[in-house]
């Protein structure tokens, strides 16, 4: 059970910051709380009182998102469910869609933020690897005397492991930025006991975008998550299909890569069969949402699954 | 802690009350507000038991700190249809239907479906299963749930009469008769008072302290921290049993709380009834209890062993109960076998998972009586224990039994109840104990989890000679249903097939593991796990099709059992007609035969989860794989 | 191999109405009541099965009245009789029989006094959705005049019922025995989707055919087996209650895992009636049984599928896969071995 002496509401940055810079130790930031509660729950951590709890969810600078110079500025309260609904997040982040959909149910998906997502750096996160496909970057802010004081940091150097941040003590995350990739088709693979709410044992992403002769691959993003202590970028995959032209065989080579990225201390040898199925399957679903053909029709009927 | 003053709408009107900052939103509505029809199933938004809309979205109030509600406008169950309205479409529909059963997640998920076709209103079937994927339901198996959410999508569109919401008629006949279920208002109403909704003027609320060990004795218990700490009534443990300490199904070898030992993690050792559940948590931290461990054994072949660590003393070797059937002669049986088929199976604990965490209220009423108000599948079982515990004779002890949210046998055992009494007798007001959800798993019964060895004896035709079975499960601590579970178990092991000679044995037995009980079907689906699985392995070294090998061993019209009973009309052969009729099954040996199969993939199977029906292009969404 | 590969599998099963190896009872009481309505009293309430319905069903159909005239008074030890517990598929045999014989026993009181009042034979009056008569004449009347017929006779129609199913214990040593006096049978076949790359195993379609004696209430039994169905799914595929040293390891339901609505597969349901001939409504049950030959089938037909064989539950995407992985190597195995 979750017990708390004082619940603040800031509605502004400098406000938010001075509450948690005064906030006694132990006290925590919030904003969806979809994660907090059931965490301070027999089998996590038991019964919790926090000195203070910081929901940052009515902190005006943190809401909504805007897209320039090719990238997507997410405030830090944008909820995973917007980018299900919102016409123009769909169109710029094209695999978040997908990726959405796995995350949890359409209820916490209302509640739940990405950055919140990011920040808590499970490694089975699903927020996590399509971040780090869009090169995603996390925007801080601190307060320096009454200034405010902002900095940016790369998502993959920002995530050091389970649980782990390079956030720093009087540290708010007010925003991610991330590639805006119109004109991709992108795409999301999980797995887990389930289909509804649940945990992923892997996942996978990719984004392309197809050059115009429909066969060759101008750009490839993929990212796995779940298969080690943070969330994966394949970069050397990408090298090896970026400016290709695609066919079934390219396809098969890439995915017999990433089997060696798997550092899990559980399940590995599972994890690492289903890896190397997931890639073929992200890029597949990728193309099918790029709308060109597929390299063998046959495996037309690998994808969406 | 510092209360604040929360304004917020709720249900159109205006609420301007102190709230507390740890409560959730769903504590507030149903706390402050006494609006119950919001149900707690899991406190952890697995559920969707608690499903209420903010601002026109729906979320899970039990992730809701109810600051962050303030000034919102709040929609719950009860909001759907005010009172003296008529149920909305969606309500009506799942009446229509019978898509509730135990009712307790129906609130939430009439909210859910509610919120599905607010969202789209043209949503297809796939889409709407996604809208209700954070709504579980342990009952209906959500058929005809989603039955219930189509027609009245059709009925709001226009598209369908909403005369089809209506009841079918009397006919000729009310047996036979599709009678709409007479609790489905009040359960999609969310009206409907479950233990846990229950309140009474001068109620305390229980905690209960449960043992970390999964075997270790009691050393001392002290209570004396803890009963003076302010709100608090009483603290109780064994030693508050007026008279003979025991429960069980067939033995009763649990006490309503541990005495000298504690025989599993979870077990109940003390509880205390305070004026809140927070004082009562405070209360239980200050009970000073001191275990030492003594050696445990988890595992049944290891608790049969000579020397294993023994956990009941009335029984020295860990058995709860030896069931043997025997029929005919087995090693003739297996003589006269073309083929021997030998394999072991095993399957896991399962637990119940009904929506309802157990709860109970119990209070004395002006007669002296001890009343308990609980979930409880065995009413009267449970008095003629309490009676006995107790000490009062068996009219001075009242069982009600309360709306039950999902049972599945779980709730046949009077894991809390004996608890409940003990500590309104001392404390002389009504007490009232809700469990958590990991409180419920912990602490109560689970499915006995099996390791069966099972050896067939066939001959070349496709007749069964011989049979043996040997099943030995897991009972965990204490004995509950086990008995029973392995007597059922053992008597419907080898399946409806005419045997000659059968060698049937199972063995219950006693281990430091949570303990196993009651659960639908009680042993039967575990030993029939392994024979039908048993049967298809025969049947394909015998290249015979699944149903034609079944059919030549089924017993028939005046079969006799494997325990020598002589049966009258028999209908196997008729329900695998039916089910073979009706699958449209492509005869054939068993083996791999995957996507070869013709007929597989029909209009009365649905396709596979692809999510994202809600976004995915038409053309996309309609293929399939070709079968 | 495709990815998703598709296959069947059928599981037959039986199983014992009422308690086991012993003598099961129970008993209601009933009164036609002013009104034309009745109260029902007996010592369960509800689980979710839809008892209540189905006693109302009962009660309206022996007493000539509509279901929604019938109250019933449950669930409480001290002012209802013993119905014992609401478990082993004997809610419907045990409590609905009893209540059969409780109205029957109002109903020969009303009769009685009713025939003597028209002065037809007692066997002559039917009764039906709130309506009396005695067959073969004009007389006619509403159960509500009845009733206050009966009552101005000095009569209040009230009766009881007590129903026995007779089962006996097994012999200690042979086990032999009659453990039940009326037994149902089941079959469902299962169609499942493989994916081959995670594992993981849909079932797509559940055709479940299923003795129940007689159906009170069709829809009520087919929600039944559609419960039954999917807890027989869960516990094929994905529930798994994990202990550490006594330790649960699976707190919560985010750890324990439930079927929800995206593992539901299409439940297709053929209801068979072989009626009970020991007992007055000649129904049997189906609580109980409806879940006993899911996970065979589903196991069965991912054998179908893709040729594996999984004898320990539940059949988890990371055991699938392993099985797989362990026969394409032994298929590898015996392919070298052959050259």
């Amino acid at each position: 059970m979750l017990t708390c002496d004082k619940y603040h509401m800031p509605t502004s940055i400098p406000e938010a910051l001075a509450i948690w810079q005064d906030a006694a130790e132990g006290s925590r930031l919030v904003a969806g709380a979809t994660d907090i509660l059931p965490w301070a729950r027999e089998g996590r951590a038991g019964d919790v009182n926090l000195p203070a709890m910081i929901d940052l969810s009515r902190v005006a600078e943190l809401q909504g998102y805007k897209v320039a110079n090719g990238r997507v500025h997410l405030g830090a309260n944008v909820v995973y469910q917007d980018f299900l609904t919102d016409e123009t997040l769909r169109q710029h982040l094209p695999c978040m869609p997908f990726c959405s959909i796995w995350f949890a149910d359409d209820q916490i998906r209302a509640q739940a933020t990405l950055v919140g997502n990011l920040v808590n750096a499970s490694p089975a996160a699903d927020g996590t690897p399509p971040m780090l496909a869009l090169n995603a970057e996390l925007e801080i802010v601190r307060l320096d005397g009454k200034a405010l004081k902002r900095r940016t940091i790369a998502l993959s150097d920002f995530v050091k492991g389970p649980g782990k941040t390079d956030l720093q003590p009087d540290e708010i995350v007010t925003a991610v930025i991330c590639d805006s990739l119109p004109g991709y088709g992108g795409s999301f693979q999980k797995v887990g006991q389930r289909r509804s709410l649940v945990i992923s044992s892997a996942c996978a992403v990719a984004c392309i975008k197809m050059a115009e002769d429909d066969e060759t691959v101008e750009d490839i993003r993929l990212a796995l998550g779940g298969v080690g202590p943070v969330p994966v970028r394949l970069d050397d995959i990408e090298m090896l299909l970026r400016g290709k032209r695609i066919t079934a065989d390219l396809i098969t080579q890439a995915s017999a890569m990433p089997a060696g990225r798997v550092a899990s201390r559980t399940r590995q040898e599972y994890r690492r069969t289903v890896v190397k199925g997931f890639i073929e399957a992200a890029i597949l679903d990728a193309l099918i949402e790029c709308g060109v053909p597929l390299p063998n029709a046959a495996e037309v009927e690998n994808a969406h699954v | 802690m510092s209360e604040f003053e929360l304004e917020m709408t709720v249900n159109g009107k205006p609420i301007h009350r102190r709230a507390k900052p740890h409560q959730r939103l769903l504590d507030f509505i149903r706390d402050d507000l006494n609006l119950t029809g919001t149900k707690e199933g899991c406190g952890a938004g697995e559920c969707g038991t608690c499903s209420v809309f903010v601002d026109g979205k729906l979320i899970k109030s039990c992730l809701m700190p109810v600051a962050k509600a303030q000034g919102v406008q709040i929609e719950t169950i009860e909001g759907l249809a005010p009172h003296g309205s008529d149920l909305t479409t969606v309500q009506k529909a799942f009446h229509k239907t019978g898509a509730s059963q135990c009712g307790y997640c129906i609130p939430g998920m009439v909210m859910a479906a509610t919120s599905a076709l607010r969202e789209n209103p043209d949503a297809g079937i796939e889409e709407i299963k996604e809208r209700l994927g954070g709504n579980i339901c342990r009952c209906t198996g959500y058929t005809k749930i989603f039955e219930a959410v189509e027609i009245a999508r059709d009925v709001i569109a226009g598209k369908l009469s909403s005369t089809v919401l209506d009841a079918d008629g009397a006919g000729k006949s009310y047996i036979g008769n599709n009678v709409r279920r007479l609790d489905a208002p009040s359960k999609v109403a969310g009206k409907l008072r479950y233990a846990g909704d229950m309140v009474m003027p001068g109620m305390l609320h229980m905690q209960v302290l449960r043992s970390p060990h999964a075997h270790a004795l009691v050393k001392s218990i002290n209570t004396s921290a803890a009963e003076a700490l302010p709100g608090v009534a009483c603290v109780v443990t064994a030693a508050d049993v007026p008279g003979e300490d025991g429960f069980g199904v067939f033995v009763h070898d649990q006490p309503v709380m541990a005495d000298d030992r504690v025989r599993y993690v979870g077990e109940a050792v003390a509880a205390v009834a305070a004026d809140d559940v927070l004082t009562a948590k405070r209360a239980l931290e200050l009970i000073e209890l001191e275990y030492e461990e003594i050696p445990a054994v988890f595992d049944v072949e290891e608790a049969m062993k000579k020397g294993a660590p023994v956990i009941h003393d009335y029984a020295a070797g860990n058995l709860v109960k030896h069931i043997p059937i025997r029929k005919g002669d087995i090693e003739k049986g297996f003589a006269e076998a073309d083929l021997i088929v030998e394999q072991a199976y095993d399957t896991q604990p399962v637990e119940h998972a009904y929506l309802e965490p157990e709860a109970g209220i119990a209070f004395v009423d002006h007669d002296d009586v001890v009343t308990v108000i609980s979930p409880s599948q065995n009413i009267t079982h449970h008095r003629h224990m309490l009676a006995k515990i107790i000490n009062k004779p068996i009219n001075k002890v009242r069982f009600i039994m309360s709306p039950v949210g999902g049972g599945f046998g779980g709730k046949e055992d009077m894991i809390y109840q004996g608890i409940l009494a003990l500590a309104t007798m001392k404390a002389g007001q009504p007490v009232r104990l809700v469990f958590t959800r990991e409180e419920s798993i912990i602490s109560t019964a689970k499915r006995h989890p099996a390791q069966i060895k099972y050896k067939m004896g066939i001959k070349n035709d496709g007749r069964i000679t011989a049979v043996s079975f040997e099943m030995i499960s897991d009972g965990g601590a204490y004995g509950l249903s086990t008995e029973g579970v392995m007597r059922k178990a053992a008597i419907l092991s080898c399946g409806p097939y005419d045997i000659p000679n059968v060698q049937i044995d199972t063995y219950g037995v006693y281990t430091n593991n949570t303990p196993s009980g009651a659960f639908r079907t009680f042993g039967a689906m575990q030993s029939q796990f392994a024979t039908e699985s048993h049967m298809d392995i025969c049947a394909e070294k015998l290249g015979l099709d699944p149903f034609e090998f079944r059919r030549i061993n089924m017993m028939r019209d005046g079969a006799v059992t494997h325990t020598m009973q002589t049966l009258g009309s028999v209908s196997i052969g008729r329900v695998l007609d039916a089910a073979e009729k009706a699958s449209r099954w492509e005869k054939g040996p068993v083996g791999v035969r995957g996507s070869e199969r013709k007929d597989v993939g029909g209009d009365d199977t649905r396709p596979p989860c692809t999510l994202g029906a809600r976004f995915r292009k038409e053309e996309k969404n309609g293929r399939q794989e070709v079968a | 191999m495709q990815r998703m590969m598709r296959g069947r599998g059928v599981a037959a099963s039986w199983y014992g109405i009422a308690r086991t190896a012993t003598i099961d009872r129970a008993g209601a009481w009933a009164e036609l009541d002013d009104g034309g309505t009745a109260k029902i009293v007996t010592g369960v309430t509800e689980i979710g099965e839809g008892i209540l319905t189905l006693l109302s069903q009962v009660a309206a159909e022996e007493l000539g009245i509509k279901p929604e005239e019938v109250t019933i008074g449950d669930n409480d030890t001290a002012r209802s009789p013993e119905a014992a517990h609401a478990g082993a598929t004997r809610q419907t045999y045990m409590i609905g029989n009893s209540v059969a014989l409780a109205c029957r026993d109002a109903r020969s009181r009303l009769d009685k006094e009713l025939a003597s009042h028209w002065d037809v034979d007692q066997d002559s009056i039917h009764a039906f959705d709130g309506e009396i008569w005695s067959e073969g004449s004009n007389l006619k009347m509403t159960m509500e005049e009845a009733v206050d017929v009966c009552k101005k006779r000095g009569v209040v129609p009230v009766g009881s019922g007590s129903f026995t199913a007779h089962g006996t214990g097994l012999d200690p040593v042979d086990g032999s025995g009659s453990p039940w006096q009326a037994y149902v049978f089941g079959c469902q076949v299962a169609e499942v989707a493989v994916d081959t790359v995670t594992g993981e195993v849909q079932v797509l379609g559940i055709w479940a055919s299923h003795d129940v004696g007689r159906a009170i209430n069709p829809r009520g039994v087919e929600g039944q087996i559609e419960g039954g169905v999917v807890q027989g799914l869960g516990q094929a595929l994905m529930e798994d209650y994990q202990l550490e040293k006594g330790h649960t390891k699976t707190h919560g339901f985010a750890k324990y895992i439930l079927p929800t609505s995206l593992d539901i597969p299409q439940i297709n349901t053929t209801i068979v009636e072989d009626p009970d001939p020991k007992s007055p409504l000649g129904a049997k049950g189906i609580g109980e049984p409806a879940l006993v030959p899911t996970a065979p089938a589903i196991m069965n037909a991912i054998y179908d599928a893709v040729g594996v064989r999984i004898t320990s539950l539940p059949a988890t995407p990371e055991k699938v896969l392993a099985a797989l992985a362990a026969k394409a190597k032994s298929a590898s195995g015996t392919m070298q071995a052959a050259e």
